[in-house]
């Protein structure tokens, strides 16, 4: 990150690549949906489309975003594609950059996203920042590596049941990093880490895996606790998958953060073409290699990548003998908090 | 089932020919006949594939090569469509999804589908039939290739697509056990430059005014003409479409006669049989004489540099990109024809084609010309509320009626 802090710079996907626009002086801030706007997206965009995207559109069209720079956004499926296009008509005046995003890791498309990342610092130094230099990138790199591990750490510290204020405390920490720099998140996740272990009473919950996508409020995982769920890992936008710690090493700087991006774990719209439907077998494994009896599903409606995945899903859990429980939302804690008994009865099932 | 359906309306239509009774439909129709045919033969070797795949370049290798959504349509207007996407429903698929692809996996799992040789997935248009892709490649056990297509043509996009279709011909060639020869090649890329051209000869006529066609003359047409694109067929049907609407214009013969109001259909048409076009001309004299669909926004193909003008091929679909395009499309496309109004069938599921219903109703509104929404699925015919649709679009025509001519 340079001396002088050029401002800050919204963005909404789980694969924006951070590191590159701290690089650039900016400080990359999540806008994640919130429930406060009015619903006014469905006057752009078809009501059967992601509620996360017409909810990040809401926040603009409702005035309530910090002042931004401009916004990153990335082509990762149809519903953030249409969020770019509704967000020009409803924020004509602001920068913004749509960067596109390979749907497979292979040589070429590693090579191909490489050359989106030096578009996207040539934009951003269209909007006041100086060019990304090795050095630059190599600082926020290890920055957001840092805090890559600090939240590892955070989630292990949960997943013994050791978190003061459990998977709600560590969803606010996640939060709270996707809006802040690098240097602020390392500040408090390492207060948070250092804080005394937690005495938690009562039974213990039924430790289960949660994978989705956009579940980015703390009451909904307060709501899985209360149930008696134990969330012992997870893969979610609103979570992990932001964080991934990226691989440094030598030569094109550019093209190793290219290859981490497309590497990290996948959201279900990216994935290994020479193991197609492997995100069912990623899930029952993720499961097994963190001890969980079981598996909550959450994702929100409309979205495509997922929906097509959901039946793999089964199938590959089915296969390994694992229970799971598939939720459908809209981000807010009101769809989840009509699946209380539905989580109570599966979490009732595995006791 | 598939197989004796196509069978049989080859053979209807061949006989049919054979009598004298020859038309610019019938032999479009007898080349998806035949089409349906060999996918369904059990002896072609069978590329299932995505909407932007260079469908020239794949016949140039032999393969015969299909989008999936073909198998969603044909379903559909056969009738058949309901049982396979209930299989759908009970194999977990969500009825949020898309129709198209929902019969497609419900029509796989219940063997339905043909087994392929391999699959060719694309980026473009939609995050959903690249899914469909990857489930059919887990359920065939069969490899699967992904093109991505780029957003535009800028920078090194045109290459890098290139090349991609470069490995995708390694590849088949590698699973299929055929070669890429340079005289099918080149014949291939000379056969599509003349239908395309020709094709854009068809959509110059349409624009006449009284335009030559009729709401069904051209339903589907561009984008079923791809999967011809490369053959001999697709010229000889191209040349059948432009020479009958050459004769309706010199004979001063309209497509639709009484007609006063043209329409534009964004997207796809709804495949099912269903009387709204029918309701249309007779009712009010409005028809439909421009799909969206139904353009060549790509130049000839050089055949000196084939891959790089298939990747442009590819990367010109007005479904790519962002909606700017496809907004930019679709204004030409109301100004070249003259539109008096647009219909945008909002087919249930399908974010990529409803997803900016709102934008492409501002765009379009901007040039005066008025849409309409209508809520349609437009595979799943037993969603079809005909009776709310009908009145919605006369409402709509009679708002048009009420309003002075748009173009003078």
């Amino acid at each position: 990150m340079m001396d002088e802090n050029r401002g800050t710079i919204g963005f909404a996907c789980a694969y924006t690549p951070l590191p590159l626009i701290d690089a650039a002086g900016f400080a990359p801030y999540r806008i994640l949906p919130d429930n406060d706007s009015p619903d006014q997206a469905g006057r752009l965009l078809h009501d059967n489309l992601c509620p996360h995207v017409k909810r990040v559109l809401d926040r603009a069209m409702s005035g309530r975003l910090p002042d931004l720079a401009g916004m990153v956004f990335m082509n990762s499926c149809d519903a953030m594609r249409r969020l770019y296009d509704a967000w020009k008509t409803v924020k004509p005046g602001m920068n913004s950059v749509l960067i596109d995003l390979p749907t497979v890791a292979t040589d070429a498309s590693i090579r191909f996203f490489r050359d989106e990342l030096e578009r996207l610092s040539r934009t951003l130094g269209q909007w006041g920042a100086d060019a990304v230099d090795e050095a630059a990138l190599a600082g926020s790199i290890g920055r957001y590596n840092r805090t890559s591990s600090l939240l590892t750490a955070l989630r292990d510290k949960a997943g013994r049941s050791e978190l003061k204020g459990g998977s709600a405390a560590l969803q606010e920490a996640y939060n709270r990093a996707s809006i802040s720099p690098p240097g602020e998140s390392i500040a408090f996740l390492e207060a948070i880490l250092n804080e005394g272990p937690d005495n938690p009473q009562g039974e213990p919950g039924v430790p289960l895996y949660l994978f989705g996508n956009m579940l980015p409020d703390p009451e909904a995982f307060a709501l899985f606790e209360a149930c008696g769920v134990h969330i012992v890992s997870e893969d979610l936008c609103t979570g992990s998958r932001l964080f991934a710690a990226t691989e440094t090493g030598g030569g094109d700087w550019l093209l190793n953060l290219a290859r981490s991006v497309l590497g990290r774990p996948s959201c279900a719209r990216t994935f290994n073409v020479e193991r197609p439907g492997s995100l069912g077998r990623d899930v029952a494994a993720g499961a097994r290699r963190t001890g969980a009896r079981g598996v909550i599903g959450y994702t929100v409606k409309f979205c495509d990548p997922y929906l097509a995945r959901l039946p793999g899903v089964r199938d590959a859990l089915k296969e390994e003998g694992i229970p799971l429980l598939l939720l459908e939302g809209d981000c807010t804690l009101r769809s989840i908090g009509q699946h209380r008994t539905r989580i109570e009865a599966f979490v009732e099932m595995m006791r | 089932m598939m197989n004796e359906y196509f069978t049989d309306l080859e053979a209807g239509i061949v006989k049919a020919i054979g009598e004298g009774n020859v038309s610019h439909r019938k032999l479009y129709t007898l080349e998806l006949a035949r089409l349906g045919r060999r996918l369904y033969s059990g002896s072609d070797s069978i590329a299932w594939c995505g909407i932007t795949a260079p469908f020239d370049l794949l016949n140039a290798l032999g393969a015969t090569s299909c989008f999936v959504e073909f198998i969603g349509a044909m379903l559909a207007l056969t009738g058949a469509v309901g049982p396979f996407i209930e299989e759908t429903d009970h194999a977990g698929y969500s009825s949020d999804s898309c129709s198209y692809h929902r019969s497609v996996s419900g029509a796989a799992i219940k063997g339905m589908m043909p087994v392929p040789k391999f699959l060719i997935g694309t980026t473009n248009p939609c995050s959903g039939g690249l899914a469909v892709l990857e489930n059919l490649a887990r359920h065939f056990d069969r490899e699967l290739f992904v093109l991505h297509i780029p957003q535009d043509d800028s920078g090194g996009n045109v290459p890098f697509l290139a090349d991609q279709m470069r490995e995708m011909v390694a590849f088949a060639s590698r699973v299929s056990g055929t070669t890429l020869d340079d005289d099918r090649l080149r014949r291939s890329v000379e056969l599509s430059n003349r239908a395309s051209a020709v094709m854009k000869e068809i959509f110059a006529l349409a624009r006449h005014d009284p335009s030559p066609v009729s709401s069904r003359d051209l339903s589907n047409f561009g984008i079923v003409m791809s999967l011809f694109l490369g053959g001999e067929p697709a010229v000889t049907i191209a040349e059948a479409f432009r020479d009958e609407f050459k004769r309706r214009i010199d004979a001063g013969v309209s497509g639709a006669p009484g007609r006063k109001y043209r329409l534009l259909w964004i997207q796809n048409r709804i495949q099912f049989r269903h009387g709204l076009e029918k309701m249309l001309e007779e009712e009010y004299g409005a028809s439909i004489i421009c799909d969206e669909l139904n353009d060549i926004t790509w130049d000839p193909i050089d055949p000196e540099h084939p891959f790089e003008g298939f990747a442009r091929k590819s990367i010109s679909i007005p479904f790519n990109g962002t909606i700017e395009t496809r907004i930019g499309h679709l204004k030409t496309l109301a100004r070249e024809y003259r539109i008096d109004g647009a219909v945008n069938p909002c087919n249930w599921g399908c974010r990529q084609g409803t997803g900016a219903r709102g934008l492409i109703e501002k765009g379009l509104g901007e040039i005066g010309v008025p849409v309409l929404n209508i809520e349609v699925d437009c595979v799943d015919s037993r969603k079809f509320t005909e009776g709310q649709i009908r009145t919605r679009l006369e409402a709509f025509m009679e708002m048009l009626q009420s309003r002075p001519p748009l173009w003078q």
